[in-house]
């Protein structure tokens, strides 16, 4: 077993760890699980850090094409959520953050062989404005995601007067989880907007034109819509609560579906299916 | 935070290992005494008449015949009169409550016979776990709420300040505040809002979180609304604007709150303004509709809004409450909660009843072994169990030795044991006889050697900062 095997392992059973402390712990309510899970989720970050800049040490770009794809991916979930985290003390959102990125990092392992048909001397542009920018904005509809279903949760409580028990005292006001759904979108609308813009130059580039109808594309561009609509009307008519939880948690699915479900089952030329 | 596992069942200590049989120098028997009334024993013109807000009279009274009574506090409140006394001596049971009820009526200007009916003495255990539920706000007239603890440390406080207390009370007082904070950390007897304006503000909180931003708007100026708004100033909001037909009463309570009175036709231009709206007028119809709010809600961006409707007839329409980002609470919908709560308290304070009953019962047991004979015992119990183990230890690492070396290696730990132990032990009991020494060294034995097992937490002397060492007194 290779060292960066070892390190896999290692990354992966403290993300395990996290999500279960965090877990029990909100649900127990011992602070002293949630702190842990907090420190673990850290651990396993930093881990996680040593080894993609151990992994790319050497590599070109297109390495990251490969089953990097995914641990970039759940890298930068973590990445974000600290940063949340750092920003607005939400400690509920390590409920999302911690399994979501679990699970793309697990399935990374399912993508060894795929190999990357970009030429090495755009990749690191095209990387940063194409694959960087919409994982960023990925990782930030997580969060509104995690910070929209407790929103709806809570939001119902109060407005049918429902009994709170321990576990929602302990919850942040509604304001909070709106403020996460507030940056999501703000910040993650530009950025998926210019992921999406950079894809279509791209593939002018590299196949000679913008849109082949492919199904990752018209999934992506149903997304880009509908976060077009959640970030007009959040800006312009000054909608907050109930109607944009929903939508992020709806923009959320769809996402998930582009990155699992398309790339995994569809034909596309984003798949990762070795042929 | 791990307590020593060391058991101290002092009945199950073999008798023939005592080596100093119990020959009673002088009974130090010391008992507590608690002398009170309270909300349930006593009306409110009682409580009046027998409020002990200065203590200095009797406390006068009652410390310097140090004969009977050696310690005393005074918890006196609008609710409750508790005096704790700490009597010494044979003929401290009949003495001590008849000593503070003279004191205490005269000092009243009263009559003791008037005091009495209403008074209920108790006595070592019972008055320990009185005193302990009395600090946890088990005994309030709101259970939970924690004024209580509060008073109770300035009552101390004081009493350190005037030099009339010493070990028994010292410690009796240390652990019911310890006590208060172990049911509040442990139990959520305090953690949820019982009045009606309280809980619309902790409703606030599950809406806004941090208030400072947040401005509130009294439509109508009733007293239950002023209530809600004073909790509103308390935790930390921005503003209170006031819309009350009358102008004048609205701009009267305006300036209460240092705030600023809106003119009742402008209500819904200025509603835009308001996060949090408490309701209270006298109208027979509903002045707030939805489709009023609407339009707010527009004016202002969809911020979310809080409703809170105390008025009979209802002043908000209840449609209001189906709007996105608008809460709406009516009188009976926090009435509901301040029930649940209260429902909630009640199971919580059964738990907390059985932390006060293990307290109290370890407390009696420290008090009981405040003497010189148990703490002989522990003593030497104590060095001999550390001598035991540093045997069993040793053993170990040296490997199997014969029965000849075993014994001597036994005796000789038996010896070290006991001259080790000879001179504290002749010092304990040469103090003991003294005056009042003793029960002071006994104590500081105890803690020098933490015969109690007490786990000392870190922050367990900066209180100490007051006057309340006593080693020179």
């Amino acid at each position: 077993m290779s060292s960066l095997e070892l390190l896999s392992i290692a990354i992966i059973m403290l993300y395990v760890l996290g999500t279960v402390c965090i877990a029990v712990g909100l649900l127990a309510r011992r602070d002293r699980l949630k702190r842990l899970s907090q420190w673990l989720t850290l651990a396993g970050f930093a881990l996680h850090t040593v080894m993609l800049g151990l992994s790319m040490q050497g590599q070109t770009w297109q390495v990251l094409e490969k089953a990097y794809y995914f641990r970039m991916l759940s890298w930068s979930l973590l990445l974000i959520y600290f940063f949340v985290w750092w920003r607005l003390r939400l400690e509920f959102l390590g409920l999302t953050a911690s399994p979501v990125a679990l699970v793309f990092y697990v399935s990374s392992f399912m993508l060894a062989d795929v190999q990357s048909k970009l030429p090495p001397a755009m990749s690191g542009l095209f990387f940063g404005l194409h694959i960087g920018t919409l994982f960023l904005s990925f990782s930030l509809m997580t969060m509104a995601f995690g910070s929209g279903i407790l929103f709806l949760y809570m939001d119902r409580k109060l407005k049918h007067k429902a009994r709170l028990s321990g576990f929602d005292r302990d919850l942040p006001a509604l304001s909070a989880f709106d403020k996460v759904n507030h940056l999501a979108v703000m910040a993650g609308f530009p950025l998926f907007t210019l992921g999406m813009v950079s894809g279509f130059v791209w593939a002018r580039i590299a196949w000679g034109k913008m849109l082949s109808w492919d199904p990752k594309e018209v999934v992506s561009l149903v997304v880009w819509g509908m976060f077009a609509l959640l970030f007009h009307q959040r800006l312009a008519l000054g909608w907050r609560g109930r109607k944009t939880a929903v939508m992020a948690i709806w923009i959320f699915a769809v996402c998930v579906f582009s990155l699992l479900g398309v790339n995994f089952l569809m034909t596309t030329h984003h798949s990762f299916n070795p042929q | 935070m791990t307590r020593n596992p060391e058991p101290t069942p002092r009945a199950a200590y073999p008798a023939g290992h005592n080596t100093h049989p119990a020959k009673p120098t002088k009974n130090m028997d010391q008992e507590i005494y608690l002398i009170g009334l309270n909300h349930r024993t006593a009306s409110v013109e009682v409580r009046e008449r027998f409020a002990l807000t200065d203590c200095t009279v009797l406390e006068q009274g009652v410390v310097p015949t140090g004969d009977d009574i050696s310690e005393v506090v005074i918890l006196s409140t609008c609710n409750r009169v508790e005096i704790m006394a700490v009597g010494t001596g044979s003929g401290a049971p009949e003495r001590v409550p008849e000593r503070v009820l003279d004191c205490w009526a005269a000092a009243r200007g009263q009559k003791r016979c008037d005091l009495e009916p209403f008074v209920y003495v108790h006595k070592g255990i019972d008055a320990v776990r009185h005193l302990f539920s009395v600090a946890s706000s088990l005994d309030s007239m709101v259970v939970g709420e924690p004024q209580i603890l509060g008073q109770l440390k300035d009552a101390y406080r004081k009493a350190v300040g005037r030099n009339a207390t010493r070990v028994v009370l010292n410690r009796l007082l240390h652990k019911a505040f310890s006590v208060a904070k172990r049911v509040r950390t442990e139990t959520a007897v305090a953690s949820s809002a019982v009045s009606i304006s309280y809980a619309a503000v902790e409703l606030a909180k599950r809406i806004f979180g941090e208030m400072s931003q947040y401005k509130a708007m009294l439509v109508g100026a009733g007293e239950m609304a002023e209530l809600a708004a004073t909790h509103l100033l308390n935790s930390g909001i921005r503003e209170i604007m006031v819309a009350n037909r009358t102008f004048e009463r609205g701009l009267q309570l305006a300036k209460q709150f240092k705030g600023e009175a809106v003119l009742f036709q402008d209500l819904f231009v200025r509603l835009a303004e308001a996060d949090i709206v408490i309701s209270s007028t006298g109208a027979h119809e509903p002045i707030i509709r939805a489709r009023d709010i609407k339009d707010v809600l527009k004016r202002r961006k969809n911020r979310p809004m809080f409703f809170i409707d105390i008025a009979v007839p209802r002043d908000i329409d209840p449609d209001v409450n189906n709007l996105d980002n608008v809460y709406l609470y009516d009188i009976d919908d926090l009435k509901e909660v301040v029930e649940e709560n209260m429902a909630q308290r009640r199971d919580e304070a059964a738990k907390a009843r059985s932390i006060v009953e293990e307290e109290a019962g370890n407390f009696a047991k420290w008090l009981k072994s405040l003497d010189l004979q148990p703490t002989i015992v522990d003593l030497l119990r104590r060095s001999e169990r550390i001598a035991q183990d540093e045997l069993a230890r040793t053993l170990k690492r040296i490997g199997p030795v014969d029965e000849p070396t075993r014994e001597a290696l036994q005796a000789m730990l038996c010896a070290i044991v006991k001259k080790v132990n000879h001179e504290p032990i002749t010092f304990l009991k040469r103090r003991f006889d003294e005056e009042e020494a003793g029960t002071r060294y006994i104590d500081i034995t105890r803690r020098m050697f933490n015969l109690d097992c007490d786990d000392v937490p870190e922050d367990a002397h900066s209180d100490r900062k007051h006057p309340q060492q006593r080693d020179d007194a």
